[in-house]
């Protein structure tokens, strides 16, 4: 039989999470997001709880987590603010093409000193001109003796302007399209990386986001990932490892949407009794809570998949597709439960509109997240 | 030095709280049990007098059903505790402060020990007996309240303060002796990630707890009844803070009769 219960193991890790997105960053989630503000201080504590390599194995530093138990995880920290923890994970999406891609050589090199201490690293997949398409990527990556030239821009890059580590896709050869993408690790150090400054985002704005510029940066080959030609199908199964904690990232914020919406409904009165006890606010609340179940289930199953050896390609999709929309619908539903107050900006749940929206968008947008779902779906008839 | 901990699971302080169909006790089904502000700060007041004291242990015991006692053992290792001990209660067994140092008495005596550290009371039923106790039955001294313990190993006793009504007292005492802390003036620290998983695989001595006898003198809980809800809440509209404060003071005068 399948089971829902958790493992006290699960139950401590999360307790751990609830703990520290409650005391560390839900007092500071409204003001890091109306200033903006990057919250190092807040990223460093969780680095010293252990809360943020979470997917890196202990042999290396990292936490060593399966996807079920990271997923615990990530919802804990997106209740509290989703932005913060966009930023406490980026460094998991960023590592992971290192761990499926890495020789043992270069993980014991990269992944050892960069765990060993608070880093954060980014993941640098999208350019200008397209991020889905990722297979039309115009970064160059010039073969010259035993070190590749790396000469283009990136953009919507998580972190980069505070990250010591990038993990960048470029082409050796444009037209050879999806084929030509090869991966590379870059440090922050290296000549010619020129992070951009910090993007004004709609929401998530705890987090850094910036373009990167590379201008004729030298990458010795040791640190190419895998060989030439491999790194579109490197970002692909990285995707695949770290879209199903998007959807725990989306269940969390709607979860703080519906906890919102129910506890304001008890408390506001019109018409002489509380709006909870009004049929229209009760309808809306059963919808959102069977949207915040679904969601939950579909990202436990996914990351279940996932964690038996699976690839849980469509899994993985149906989870990041449904939760994420599912937190906007959420948290738009809340906003209307609240009224005027909702639209507010003292209330806490327009931030947790705008921070949904992101989840529909980034690690693959949900219409390119549809298309891999029909696709799978599709493959079981053909 | 070799230090001991006693600490009891109690109610997570978030958990809503429900009295059992028998009316005499609490209703734990759906209740989590967490180790909590006193013995929170006991275990940490243990974890600093280890690190202040290269070579020291601390071992943590504790008596309970299973499984939310094994539950803040584990947690307590996972803080940083060496040894961890269980006196496991059958399930349904919940006794009373006097009759729980009865029960630990003998895993605390076959423990090395310098220094005994509890919570100076309980996080749930708040009695505060559980340290005089068990510091009678070792035939030891107990202090209570506690804050800022620390060992002198040049003349082998501890020095501590003492929060009492309006100030601290400074005390010294000699080892071995019983320790209750105060709450939360240590500021207890979180456990990490790697050292809860870690603490999932450590050994738990498990010790079978011993009824004691029925004339020991124990009391039992008769009755648990709901605080009857509060009434008479009342809201002052006002546009501006002066009208707010003149209607106030009104009410206080002519209605609570606070003052003529």
């Amino acid at each position: 039989m399948p089971d829902f219960a958790l493992t006290p193991e699960q139950e401590s890790l999360r307790d751990l999470a609830r703990k520290f997105a409650r005391t560390e960053m839900a007092p500071h989630a409204a003001e890091c997001d109306r200033t903006p503000r990057f919250p190092e201080e807040i990223y460093r504590k969780a680095f010293d709880l252990g809360l943020m390599n979470l997917n890196v194995p202990a042999e290396f530093g990292g936490s060593g987590l399966g996807s079920f138990d990271q997923c615990l995880i990530v919802e804990e920290l997106a209740y509290a603010c989703g932005g913060m923890t966009t930023s406490i994970i980026a460094n998991c999406l960023a590592l992971e093409p290192i761990l499926l891609g890495g020789t043992a050589e270069q993980k014991l090199r990269f992944l050892a000193p960069f765990c060993a201490e608070y880093h954060l690293a980014s993941f640098a997949l999208t350019e200008p001109s397209g991020g889905s398409d990722a297979g039309s990527m115009r970064t160059l990556a010039r073969r010259e003796g035993d070190h590749y030239v790396l000469s283009g821009e990136k953009c919507f890059i998580t972190n980069a302007p505070h990250a010591s580590l990038y993990t960048v896709f470029a082409t050796v050869d444009p037209s050879l399209r999806h084929k030509g993408v090869t991966a590379f690790v870059v440090p922050r150090s290296a000549k010619g990386v020129l992070p951009g400054k910090d993007e004004e985002k709609m929401g998530h704005r705890a987090s850094s986001t910036s373009t990167i510029r590379f201008e004729d940066v030298s990458v010795p080959a040791t640190d190419r990932l895998g060989a030439e030609g491999e790194g579109f199908s490197l970002a692909m199964r990285t995707l695949d490892q770290t879209r199903t904690p998007i959807g725990a990232l989306a269940t969390g914020i709607a979860q703080a949407a519906l906890d919102h919406a129910a506890g304001y409904s008890l408390k506001r009165q019109t018409f002489g009794k509380p709006i909870s006890e009004h049929q229209a606010i009760q309808i809306k609340l059963a919808n959102m809570v069977q949207a915040v179940h679904a969601a939950r289930l579909l990202t436990w199953h996914a990351a279940w998949t996932i964690d038996r050896g699976q690839k849980g390609t469509l899994e993985s999709s149906i989870a990041k597709c449904y939760a994420s929309d599912a937190a906007l619908h959420v948290a738009d539903e809340a906003i209307q439960t609240f009224g005027g107050y909702g639209y507010m900006k003292e209330y806490p749940v327009e931030k947790l509109l705008r921070d949904a929206k992101l989840t529909q968008i980034y690690e693959g947008a949900n219409e390119i997240q549809r298309t891999v779902i029909a696709r799978e779906l599709l493959r079981g008839y053909a | 030095m070799e230090i001991v901990v006693c600490v009891k699971p109690v109610p997570d302080a978030e958990t809503r709280l429900r009295i059992g169909a028998d009316g005499s006790t609490m209703d734990i089904e759906a209740v989590k049990f967490v180790l909590a502000g006193y013995d929170e700060s006991a275990v940490e007041q243990a974890l600093l007098l280890k690190e202040a004291n290269p070579g020291s242990k601390v071992h943590v015991i504790s008596a309970g059903p299973a499984p939310r006692t094994e539950e803040v053992l584990r947690a307590s290792l996972a803080l940083g505790c060496d040894l961890a001990t269980w006196v496991e209660l059958p399930a349904g067994v919940s006794p009373d402060p006097i009759a729980t140092a009865r029960a630990v008495v003998r895993a605390v005596s076959a423990a090395p020990h310098d220094l005994v550290l509890c919570g100076k009371q309980a996080g749930d039923d708040e009695a505060g007996l559980f340290a005089g106790a068990l510091a009678e039955l070792l035939s030891i001294p107990d202090f209570s309240a506690v804050l800022d313990l620390r060992w002198d190993p040049g003349t082998s006793r501890l020095r501590f303060q003492r929060s009492v009504e309006g100030g601290l007292e400074k005390w010294e005492a000699p080892t071995p002796c019983v320790v209750a802390l105060q709450q939360a003036w240590n500021d207890p620290r979180t456990a990490k990630l790697p050292a809860i998983l870690k603490s999932r695989k450590l050994p738990i001595t498990k010790v079978a707890f011993e009824a004691p006898p029925a004339s020991s003198g124990t009391t039992r809980s008769t009755k648990f009844e709901l605080p009857p809800p509060r009434t008479g809440a009342k809201l002052i509209e006002f546009k501006t803070p002066e009208e707010a404060a003149q209607k106030l003071v009104k009410i206080l005068k002519e209605e609570a009769k606070v003052f003529p």
